[in-house]
């Protein structure tokens, strides 16, 4: 092998680590990008309501004709959504940020053995954000008031696709931020795959444990 | 479906065929053939029919504003369809607006609007007029005066409803207003009946020294939109029967021009054998068309030459006179009509008892008073110019002419009474003949699209008919009014459409272009005064709902959404003066309820954000029943409540 092709071996591997780092920074970006767009989008359609009903998710709140919806909903008992996953949208810009910033140090500071953490935090957003909506959607169309004037049996709202509830027909689907997100994962599922790849012909290869003894950026030699 | 159908029929009829049985068939039964057949309409009616009818959804391109005379409300049109849209309360109370049952707009109608401290219940409103920018409607107010009370009401036109009253407090009487200046400074009123400034008492054979007219020019304050009462002012006028009015425009702007009838002060028959005063104002040939410089008016009002009657400042009559705010020039003996043309040029008044219609030339007039070049001067000392050097022309029209509307291509469409004709002529030709269309029946005012203004829009005219005689099925001897729409688009005027007005009276009207008016669905946010259109102070969300109780004063914040009121039960000692705060928590379209309480004369109307507030005296001890008037949502009757007044002593 000569010297200018091993360099250049060197120098792609180099460019490799730093793309790798670069996909966890954009993956990190992405989900605080979609901080402040819309998650979700529910709309209802009704013959008293021509131009329907539109519901938007956002991590810190719902929007929309959010208050409508509410008034509607109290005649089956629902409960309010401005009064829903309370919890969840205080602590949503932590979430976020805890996110993006632990996607990062993973990317920068795991080790060979913990190479799937970022990509493993990376899909906890988006994932955990469809878990949560579905579990308050299951609450609402089951938790109902029993004293409300018209009494529904349980049911389980459309969280994707096409629904009916009374008179209004549903339709849900992911919005801007969801897929923002979306591609946050993807971006670190190459990251991930791309990291494998450094480690297998990292000098350090056989002693790597759960951190990174030098990171990514430093010199592997 | 229709347009096809139409096409043949037109086709087979000028091969000199019978119809042939329709190809298309338009669903509901029948085919159109069938259908002209046996309704016996011609091609002309179904043509006519096609120009306005409105199928389910589809909005009008014009919207008129027609007064209901004395009914004391507005009536809101849409063009072409000819249907009522809305009718808006002025000056009488109204219970599906909540107007005057123990809200806040008792203020405007019974507190703003009481003269000499006596509350009125009723109005006759005559002349709307929309605000106007650089002489164009601006779709932003509409005033209206009141003929039998001297009043003059603001209506804001975002969510239609009568803001202010203001009570004249000089003259007894008014019809040449509400006219505004072209871009709002100022909304004319000017007296019709004479008599003495300020509700004074003088026997009638005093009447050419005590009995006075008045032309009042309220101050507009476009960012309140409100009439600035303190800042407004009035020329004080001869007893000559003041008639209608209208601002000039363009080149024309700074003055007024009122027409008069009774120059000849007859008032009346005194009870001594002399004429009626239909006879008596009819004697002399000449009465005077009114010329008020309003700037030069203005500019005598910040010097301080005017005296002050009932708060009022009045520029005195022979201030009026010596300063040429006023001045006179002849018009044929007791005219109508009194309407600029949109380029300002000329003032058209209608001879009403002669056959012509007369265009005074607004820069000649302008250029005489300059000039100091008069004729001569009434016993009041008012100059006079001379008729044929201030006229540009007179035109032959018919018996009796009124008013005169206008389009964009030159013509004046003049309503002409005794002939019952609208009559189209061309105000820069006077030598083209003229068009005439029969009308039904007696018309008095017309209105055309935008048809004062700088700039008419043409195509449609309303002939605003005063009869109807045959023209609808027999309701009794108080028949309606008949609004009929010309179409002014084709070579020749065509009737095409007709609409009953019978809730009310209709006088003058005026029609916008519908996409002027900026309407809103709801007050944003919750809580909003109409009034004040700021968000009070004792609005409630959700879950600040109380009652709260100071002595006898007891004071409810109540929250209104479907369906249900918060709280629900009141519970008064009999002679508490209760206050009830209302606030519409509800933001979507037409979501409007109502809240009246049962025996107490309570209604108001609650459209969605809006804030009320309702003071009576819980006088009569027992148990009423409130509930929601407006038919809101399903569980509509279950939205009620009790208002608990228990018995003194009990």
């Amino acid at each position: 092998m000569s010297g200018s092709i091993a360099e250049k071996i060197r120098a792609f591997e180099r460019g490799r680590r730093r793309a790798v780092v670069l996909l966890g920074v954009l993956a990190a970006a992405c989900f605080v990008a979609s901080f402040f767009l819309p998650w979700w989008n529910f709309q209802l359609f009704a013959p008293q309501y021509p131009k329907g009903l539109t519901l938007v998710i956002h991590l810190t709140g719902v929007e929309g004709d959010a208050a409508e919806i509410d008034t509607i909903n109290h005649y089956i008992g629902m409960h309010s959504l401005a009064d829903s996953a309370l919890l969840e949208r205080a602590a949503s810009h932590w979430i976020v940020g805890a996110t993006a910033g632990l996607v990062v140090a993973a990317v920068l500071l795991a080790g060979r053995k913990l190479n799937w953490l970022g990509l493993a935090i990376g899909m906890g957003l988006p994932l955990g954000f469809v878990a949560d909506t579905t579990y308050w959607m299951y609450r609402s169309g089951h938790d109902l008031d029993k004293r409300a004037p018209i009494h529904l049996k349980p049911f389980m709202p459309a969280v994707i696709g096409d629904g009916k509830v009374g008179q209004f027909l549903t339709q849900a689907w992911p919005a801007w931020g969801f897929w923002l997100a979306i591609l946050g994962v993807v971006l670190l599922g190459v990251a991930t795959w791309q990291r494998n790849r450094v480690c297998r012909v990292c000098p350090r290869h056989a002693t790597c444990g759960a951190l990174c003894p030098h990171t990514v950026l430093g010199n592997p030699a | 479906m229709l347009a096809p159908s139409l096409l043949l029929l037109l086709a087979s009829c000028q091969n000199g065929e019978a119809p042939p049985p329709a190809a298309t068939s338009s669903g509901g039964g029948g085919d159109l053939a069938a259908v002209m057949a046996e309704r016996g309409l011609t091609e002309d009616d179904v043509l006519a029919a096609a120009k306005t009818y409105a199928p389910s959804g589809k909005l009008d391109d014009y919207v008129i504003f027609a007064s209901g005379g004395h009914g004391g409300n507005i009536i809101v049109i849409g063009v072409p369809s000819m249907r009522i849209l809305k009718y808006i309360s002025v000056f009488g109370p109204e219970p599906w607006q909540g107007y005057g049952y123990g809200g806040l707009s008792d203020d405007v109608l019974y507190t703003q609007g009481a003269q000499g401290g006596k509350e009125i219940s009723w109005g006759d409103v005559h002349h709307p007029n929309l605000s106007e920018t650089a002489g164009d409607y601006d779709g932003n107010f509409l005033f209206v005066n009141d003929k039998a009370n001297a009043r003059v009401a603001v209506v804001d036109l975002k969510d239609m409803m009568t803001k202010q009253i203001v009570a004249n407090p000089l003259v007894m009487s008014d019809h040449g207003g509400a006219f505004v200046t072209p871009n709002t400074d100022y909304v004319v009123e000017t007296s019709q009946y004479a008599a003495p400034l300020g509700n004074e008492y003088a026997t009638i054979d005093k009447y050419q020294t005590d009995y006075r007219g008045a032309a009042v020019f309220w101050k507009f304050d476009k960012t309140k939109g409100r009439i600035d009462e303190a800042a407004s002012w009035a020329v004080e006028l001869p007893p000559y029967a003041q008639d209608l009015a209208d601002a000039g425009k363009l080149g024309s702007d700074g003055f007024v021009y009122i027409n008069s009838w009774d120059t000849e002060m007859s008032a009346g028959s005194e009870g001594k054998g002399k004429p009626f005063m239909e006879s008596g104002a009819s004697q002399n040939d000449m009465d005077y068309l009114h010329i008020i410089d309003w700037k030069k008016g203005e500019a005598l009002v910040a010097a301080g030459k005017t005296k002050v009657i009932k708060g009022m400042r009045v520029i005195p009559l022979d201030v009026a006179a010596a300063e040429h705010v006023l001045t006179f020039v002849g018009e044929p003996k007791s005219p109508h009509g009194c309407d600029v043309t949109p380029d300002g040029s000329a003032v058209v008044v209608g001879g009403k008892l002669d056959t012509h219609t007369t265009l005074y030339d607004t820069a000649k007039m302008k250029d005489l008073i300059a000039k100091g070049q008069f004729t001569g001067k009434d016993p009041y000392g008012v100059d006079i110019l001379d008729f044929q050097s201030a006229i540009r022309g007179q035109k032959e029209i018919g018996l009796g002419p009124l008013h005169t509307v206008y389009d964009d291509k030159g013509y004046a469409y003049t309503s002409v009474f005794l002939d019952s004709t609208v009559v189209k002529w061309n105000y820069k030709n006077l030598d083209e003949p003229t068009e005439s269309l029969g009308v039904q029946y007696n018309i008095g005012h017309i209105t055309a699209a935008e048809g004062d203004t700088v700039s008419p829009d043409g195509h449609y005219v309303v002939a605003m008919n005063k009869m109807s005689q045959d023209r609808f099925t027999n309701m009794g001897p108080l028949l309606p009014q008949n609004f009929q729409l010309i179409d002014t688009s084709g070579p020749t005027m065509k009737v095409i459409a007709d609409m009953p007005i019978g809730l009310g009276e209709p006088h003058y009207a005026q029609m916008i272009k519908a996409d002027k008016l900026h309407t809103i669905t709801a007050y944003t946010p919750p809580g909003i005064n109409p009034y004040t259109d700021q968000k009070s102070e004792f609005a409630v969300a959700s879950g600040e709902e109380r009652i709260v109780r100071n002595g006898k004063k007891v004071d409810v914040y109540m929250s209104v959404i479907r369906s249900h009121f918060t709280p629900d039960n009141i519970e008064v000692n009999q002679g508490d003066e209760v206050t009830i705060h209302l606030t519409s928590l509800e933001q979507a379209l037409d979501q409007t309820h109502g809240f009246a309480v049962d025996m107490y004369n309570i209604n108001v109307s609650m459209e969605p954000g809006k804030y009320e507030e309702i003071t009576f005296k819980a006088d009569r001890a027992g148990v009423f029943p409130f509930y929601c008037t407006e038919f809101c949502s399903a569980l509509h009757l279950e939205m009620m409540g009790y208002l608990l007044v228990k018995p003194e002593g009990a």
